[in-house]
């Protein structure tokens, strides 16, 4: 147990750090880098607002996929937006937030309320979708034709990781007392005490993993959305 | 180009070479070889795949001949998702034929990118299969002639200064007949519009040629052609060999240049257009070429917000429907000019469901429109006029009959070709023209 602790708490997650920031710098460096012709896509906007305000739609509402593919659009955009709530909740595991507790006027108790409901609803909602994507993919021919390793390693992992944060909220009732003092410990380099419960070591060792497989991945689609829309939505 | 090619090690060697090449490629590339999700969109949205749903003809698993191929770089990261991928197989003579067939059943429409969440367009990359297998001298006989005719004349079909000149002489006189009134074609003369079809239409599609001299015609407009650059088409972009794309749009530039024109006028040919407007002009000569690109359509429905001419448009009277060549509405955005002319034109207009940009290819795209037989394609079992017919011409098909439409103008020399022939497959009783046919029939000229 300990040595399992001091590695995915105490070593791993300096690696993570690195690999994924020189992953991501890498592609983004030479995706910045290459060549490109123009090949819009029309009708397109003809500013340049115009253009970033037609990205940022796609961004948020999959507007592509929302003409494309109904019933993928309605699963996956639930997932992402869920994806993008827990994303934003998870400031809360590493520090807290008082000044905007108060400056919000809410008690300790209003705050801890708010984010079990939103946040289980959220973590709840993410695994169905979860279930959906991959059921999806398993099921439905013209996406299990094009579906390889990758693509259920991916899905399996965010599920592995999505049910073992649900166990650590709804059945080990995880503090985030000890996980805000292990991340102050570990951006100090001191000596850090690796909170013990086990579906917190399971979820951050995926988590890290995930992390990890981001820039060399179709995980890419992240910052990667961004620059292909770019490509065909230029004037 | 012989059927007996045989596939050296050599060949495969280059094919791998020019996919790994991809890493420093152009951006679009790049990013298509690492962020697809897999989520099988596309495969909903490309009439090939609709029409013959299997694993071969889905957009992904077609880009995937590529993708797969360059995630093999060696290291021990893509050896483990080789792993997973299965995609440690190296590349044999006979994945290479199939890629020709393959690469040979998209045409390069770029619906898929409409409605793909990322845009992931798939034609880049069948564009990309095409250039490494016509590099080996694989690509399909049809093209690799109509390339090689094109660098003899100038055109694709290879036409002399004295056939051209004919055939000009020949519309002038149909003209005259038609009109009552000498309608000109002038040829090599200084002038502010240099017009520029496709050079089918000259004997393949005579009336939209006829119908774009009667436009200039009664717009009192200054252009002329050029003996040496009346051929718009350029086969370049469907074999992915940009020198010869490049070659073939030199041609036009020079023209411009010797005519000392304003602006180069493209008439009712969609890749054409897109070639002239968006890859070469000034991408290729500079912003400071003394030119302007455009096209026909944009040209005549300004003249028709300005009441240039007078239409009745009583005289097309059977219900007309308007197919969009892909590169005129997704690649170029001429989508509402060739409606507003239409509408001034006949009096029965009907749209096809979907339209627009978002309307079906008609299946003869990226150059398939111009192909009959197998054309030394070794993994192909069925002759290209059988795979258009049945697959590629499946949902044009279906939603021409739907609008119960007695005409389909389809400005594009290869969608024309392509949909008159599907017509005349299925045994429809639906004419198959241009736009500028229906102009020159509901014109009136002052006498
Ligand atoms: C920017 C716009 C984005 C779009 C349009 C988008 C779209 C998609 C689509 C269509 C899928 C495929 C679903 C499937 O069938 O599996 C997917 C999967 C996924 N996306 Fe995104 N995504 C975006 C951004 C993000 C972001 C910001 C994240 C953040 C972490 C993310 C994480 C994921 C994950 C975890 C999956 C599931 C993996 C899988 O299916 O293998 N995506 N996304
Ligand atoms: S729609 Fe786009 S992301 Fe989805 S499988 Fe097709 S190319 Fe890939
Ligand atoms: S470009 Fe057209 S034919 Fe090719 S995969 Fe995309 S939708 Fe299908």
């Amino acid at each position: 147990m300990t040595v399992i602790k001091l590695v995915v708490g105490g070593i791993l997650p300096y690696i993570t750090l690195v690999v994924f920031l020189w992953g991501i710098i890498y592609k983004i460096r030479k995706w910045n880098k290459a060549a490109q012709g123009k090949m819009t896509l029309y009708p397109t906007p003809s500013t340049p607002g115009g253009k970033w305000r037609k990205i940022i739609k796609e961004i948020l509402i999959f507007q592509s996929l929302f003409k494309g593919n109904r019933a993928l659009w309605g699963g996956t955009w639930i997932f992402h937006a869920s994806l993008a709530l827990i994303f934003i909740g998870h400031f809360r595991v590493v520090t807290d937030f008082p000044i905007l507790w108060r400056a919000l006027g809410m008690g300790k108790d209003d705050v801890d309320t708010f984010s079990a409901t939103v946040g289980g609803i959220a973590g709840l909602i993410i695994l169905v979708m979860g279930i959906y994507l991959l059921f999806r993919r398993m099921v439905i021919q013209r996406v299990k034709e094009i579906s390889d390793g990758e693509d259920y390693f991916t899905l399996g992992l965010i599920l592995a990781i999505i049910i073992s944060g649900d166990i650590m909220r709804f059945i080990t009732h995880f503090d985030l007392v000890q996980s805000r003092e292990y991340f102050a410990a570990l951006v100090t380099f001191s000596r850090v005490s690796v909170p013990a419960d086990p579906a917190f070591l399971v979820h951050f060792f995926l988590g890290q993993l995930l992390i990890i497989y981001i820039p060399f991945s179709k995980f890419l689609h992240i910052p990667g959305a961004f620059y292909s829309k770019s490509i065909i939505y230029q004037e | 180009m012989s059927e007996e090619r045989v596939i050296s090690h050599s060949d495969i060697e280059k094919a791998i070479n020019s996919v790994k090449a991809i890493k420093d490629g152009p951006r679009a590339l790049q990013l298509y070889m690492d962020i697809c999700a897999k989520c099988g969109t596309c495969a909903e949205q490309c009439h090939v795949s609709k029409a013959n749903p299997n694993r071969r003809t889905n957009p992904a698993a077609r880009s995937d001949l590529i993708r797969k191929l360059y995630k093999q770089d060696g290291s021990i990261l893509t050896k483990i998702s080789g792993l997973l991928n299965g995609n440690n197989k190296s590349l044999s003579a006979d994945d290479l034929q199939t890629w020709v067939r393959d690469f040979y059943e998209c045409s390069g429409c770029r619906r898929c990118a409409l409605y793909c969440p990322f845009g992931i367009d798939n034609s880049v990359i069948t564009r990309k299969g095409r250039a490494i297998v016509h590099a080996l001298g694989l690509s399909p006989k049809m093209m690799v002639q109509t390339q090689e005719t094109s660098d003899k004349f100038g055109n694709d079909e290879g036409q002399t200064y004295k056939s051209f000149m004919n055939a000009v002489e020949f519309l002038e006189s149909e003209l005259e007949e038609e009109h009552g009134i000498p309608i000109k074609i002038p040829v090599d003369q200084e002038a502010d519009i240099l017009f520029v079809p496709a050079s089918a239409d000259l004997i393949s599609f005579p009336e939209t040629q006829m119908g774009s001299a009667t436009f200039f015609h009664a717009a009192g407009l200054n252009w002329t052609m050029s003996s040496k650059a009346f051929d718009g088409a350029n086969f370049g972009l469907f074999t992915g060999d940009d020198a010869h794309m490049k070659r073939k749009n030199k041609v036009l530039h020079d023209a411009c240049l010797e005519l000392k024109v304003k602006k180069l006028v493209i008439g009712e040919c969609g890749h054409a257009y897109r070639i002239a407007k968006r890859i070469g002009g000034p991408f290729y000569w500079g912003n400071d070429i003394p030119y302007e690109v455009t096209n026909i359509f944009i040209l005549a429905a300004e003249k028709l917000r300005k009441g240039a001419f007078k239409l009745d448009p009583g005289r097309n009277a059977e219900p007309v429907t308007y197919h969009d060549p892909c590169n005129f509405a997704r690649s170029t955005g001429v989508i509402e000019e060739p409606r507003a002319l239409l509408r001034a034109c006949v009096t029965d207009f009907r749209e096809m469901t979907p339209n627009r940009e978002n309307n079906w290819c008609c299946g003869g795209g990226g150059g398939l429109a111009v192909m009959d037989g197998k054309e030394g394609v070794k993994k192909n079992e069925v002759t290209f006029m059988e795979y258009r017919m049945n697959v590629g011409g499946k949902m044009k098909l279906n939603q021409i009959k739907e609008t119960g439409a007695k005409y389909v103008a389809a400005p594009c020399a290869n969608c024309k070709r392509q949909i008159m022939q599907l017509m005349d497959y299925h045994k429809m009783d639906v004419k198959v023209g241009g736009v500028f046919d229906l102009f020159d029939k509901a014109v009136i000229l002052d006498k």
